[in-house]
């Protein structure tokens, strides 16, 4: 096994290939170490829903950029990642309608193609879904989804034919730390040496920070989402857009001639990374048929798509994401040690992130900066802040971040 | 026609997951490992219901299950996808099919069933035998690997699966009916079926109230990891392959 290499990425995730490709993209030798197998994890589970209109002009202006960083990837590597449907926000109540008006009203000032969508039009574009008691709802033609094992594909095809050597199934076990400084870490296939170390963990991602005794505020949740089988009665079109209906806290994408109906519920089940099998595997995870979760998911989406209910021919994808305080994620350095680095804490973001995060760590890593404003989501803001230290509250603040991801009403709502 | 469906499930690991043999070969390691109920025998549950929802007649679905405490966990889980009632036979003992048999065909009796449905096979010890014993032992007429079922003014129709393909039969009622993959497709429980399993009661009787002494015929002697023996390669191309499948593996 290499012994060195300038850069080590603790996991094959999303997170950690699309800095591995960037850096080697730039010259640098890179490491991928990943416990299981590569796009295995959170990654291997994602729905890929991309919404580039976000709260803030900056965090769109990645998500945007992430595109054409996507469409390259394309063409390098000759796959279809992005599946441009557009995307549509519907709103029944008097709440969620403000916050269309306020959410095309921002779009429309930093010239992003955004408009409201006349309701029998949305009935027209979508004859598979009720929308009888919609008061208003917004359309973004430029939105769609990424196939994100197309985007793994990419990453390591491309990684690998600049040089990134990928490490599957070698889990970390100890980071080499000497005077204030990352070395390496201890692999079960041994010592593997560089002064940087970049801890793309995901869910795992806070015990690799404890390993230094580094504090990573976040947390292990369980999600889930269903996607329904096409029958003759019910087929939906590849191209249909994709849907946020946050009253019923439901995202809705096309997949395969069937719906993809995910739920950010306001519980979900905590896990304990730690006290799972040390062989975990994410891909394994099943739901039992009378999970409340899997109950809710199907409930709400009937609401929305009276032609889904529990008899349903359909299946449960269940993952575990990753939420951190603020539903931002963690990327750069917290200060203790020098040559760590974080990439982690995507809140269920992860796949559509990963594009300009991976260009983002390898500025960061090479240059010290990066021409993205990144003050929300630097790795150091919760940095020996009170309340974020102690593994019970962080769990808790994250929970809280979750349970208020799509039900928490926004804007001058009034 | 009223109705009793008595549909025997068992509660297995669910062979998503990674199962591990005690290091001593005698049995699975049970610790963490997730229990389900047997898929065969969700299929049968499923179709339990199905006939219920297409009757203009009383149907009663009962969930029954040996086992130990724990074993209530999954009969819930039939309780939430909609069976009528769920029963747990307490039993500590390791059954063989022999002895599942016997149990179920005391209960059948007590129940006054007037069909059985259940898993051709439990996918723990894929032993597929308890739906045969039992009919035997209550000398009901019984069709096997069933892929559909139709009643009819003769009894009830069942495609059964074969090597050979589909074979149509026609049983008198009462009988046992084993469920093959192809039957049907279980549900998930709906939120307010959920809400009602939680208050049911499970009604529990105890092995020993059967008046059935256990008299095992199989014995557990050994259990050992079957090595996959797989070994990969990576081959340069369709002419390298064709080499190697004919010099090496001499397959082709």
């Amino acid at each position: 096994m290499t012994q060195t290499a300038d850069v080590i990425v603790i996991g094959g995730g999303v997170a950690g290939l699309s800095t591995a490709m960037q850096l080697a993209l730039r010259g640098t030798d890179v490491v991928v170490v990943e416990r299981e197998r590569l796009g295995n994890g959170s990654t291997g589970r994602a729905a890929g829903l991309l919404g580039q209109l976000r709260g803030t002009a900056e965090s769109t202006r990645m998500l945007m950029d992430g595109v054409e960083i996507v469409k390259d990837l394309e063409q390098r590597a000759n796959v279809e990642i992005f599946v441009q449907t557009g995307s549509l926000r519907i709103a029944e109540t008097p709440e969620r309608k403000r916050e269309i008006i306020d959410l095309v009203e921002m779009g429309k000032s930093i010239n992003f193609d955004i408009d409201h969508l006349p309701i029998d039009e949305v009935s027209s574009k979508l004859p598979y879904m009720r929308t009888d008691d919609l008061l208003d709802a917004c359309y973004c033609p430029t939105d769609g989804h990424l196939q994100p094992a197309e985007l793994v594909s990419a990453y390591i095809r491309i990684g690998k034919s600049h040089g990134v050597t990928f490490r599957p199934n070698c889990p970390v076990g100890e980071m080499i730390v000497e005077g204030g400084k990352v070395k390496g870490v201890l692999t079960s296939e041994g010592p593997l040496y560089a002064p940087v170390v970049v801890n793309a963990g995901g869910p795992w991602s806070y015990l690799l920070a404890e390993l230094t005794g580094t504090c990573l505020p976040t947390a292990a949740l369980g999600h889930c989402y269903l996607t329904t089988r096409p029958t003759e009665t019910n087929s939906v079109d590849r191209l249909s857009p994709a849907v946020r209906d946050r009253h019923l806290r439901l995202y809705t994408r096309p997949e395969s001639g069937g719906l993809i109906v995910g739920m950010y519920g306001e519980e979900a089940v905590e896990y304990e990374m730690k006290d799972l099998p040390v062989d975990f595997d994410m891909s394994a995870m099943t739901t039992r048929r009378d999970d409340i979760h899997v109950a809710r998911l199907i409930y709400a989406a009937q609401q929305r798509f009276p032609w889904i209910n529990e008899r349903t021919p359909m299946t449960i994808t269940t993952g575990i994401m990753t939420f951190t305080p603020d539903g931002k994620p963690f990327c750069g350095k917290v200060s203790e040690i020098e040559g760590l680095y974080h990439c982690a804490g995507f809140c269920g973001h992860g796949i559509v992130q990963s594009p300009t995060i991976g260009v983002i760590m390898a500025d960061l890593i090479r240059k010290g900066e990066t021409d993205y404003d990144i003050a929300a989501i630097e790795a150091d803001r919760y940095f020996e802040i009170p309340g974020f230290q102690d593994r019970a509250e962080v769990k808790t603040k994250c929970y809280d971040m979750h349970a208020g991801y799509y039900g928490r009403v926004e804007g001058k709502a009034d | 026609m009223n109705m009793k469906i008595l549909v025997p499930t068992k509660r297995v690991p669910d062979t998503d997951q990674k199962i591990r043999i005690r290091p001593d070969g005698s049995g699975i390691d049970e610790e963490n490992l997730p229990y389900v109920v047997n898929p065969f025998d969700a299929i049968a549950v499923e179709e339990a219901l199905r006939i219920r929802e297409n009757s203009n007649d009383e149907v009663e679905v009962l969930a029954v299950g040996i086992g130990s405490d724990d074993y209530e966990r999954e009969l819930r889980t039939s309780l939430a996808i909609g069976a009528d009632r769920a029963m747990l036979i307490e039993c500590a003992a390791a059954l063989d099919s022999w002895n599942v048999a016997r149990i179920l065909s005391v209960i059948v009796q007590r129940e006054q069933a007037d069909l059985v449905l259940m898993g051709k096979q439990a996918v723990d010890d894929d032993s597929n035998q308890a739906g045969q014993f039992l009919a035997a032992l209550l000398d009901w007429p019984q069709a096997t690997f069933a892929s559909k079922l139709d009643f009819t003014e003769n009894g009830l129709r069942v495609a059964r699966e074969t090597d050979a393909g589909i074979e149509t039969v026609v049983v008198r009622l009462p009988a046992v009916v084993t469920t093959d993959l192809r039957l049907n497709e279980p549900r998930y429980a709906s939120l307010p079926n959920i809400l009602r399993a939680r208050k049911k009661t499970i009604e529990r009787l105890e092995f020993q109230q059967l008046g059935l002494e256990i008299e095992p015929r199989i014995q557990l002697l050994h259990m050992e990891v079957l090595s996959t023996g797989r070994n990969c390669i990576r081959v340069s191309g369709v002419d390298e392959l064709v080499v190697r499948l004919r010099d090496e593996a001499k397959v082709i």
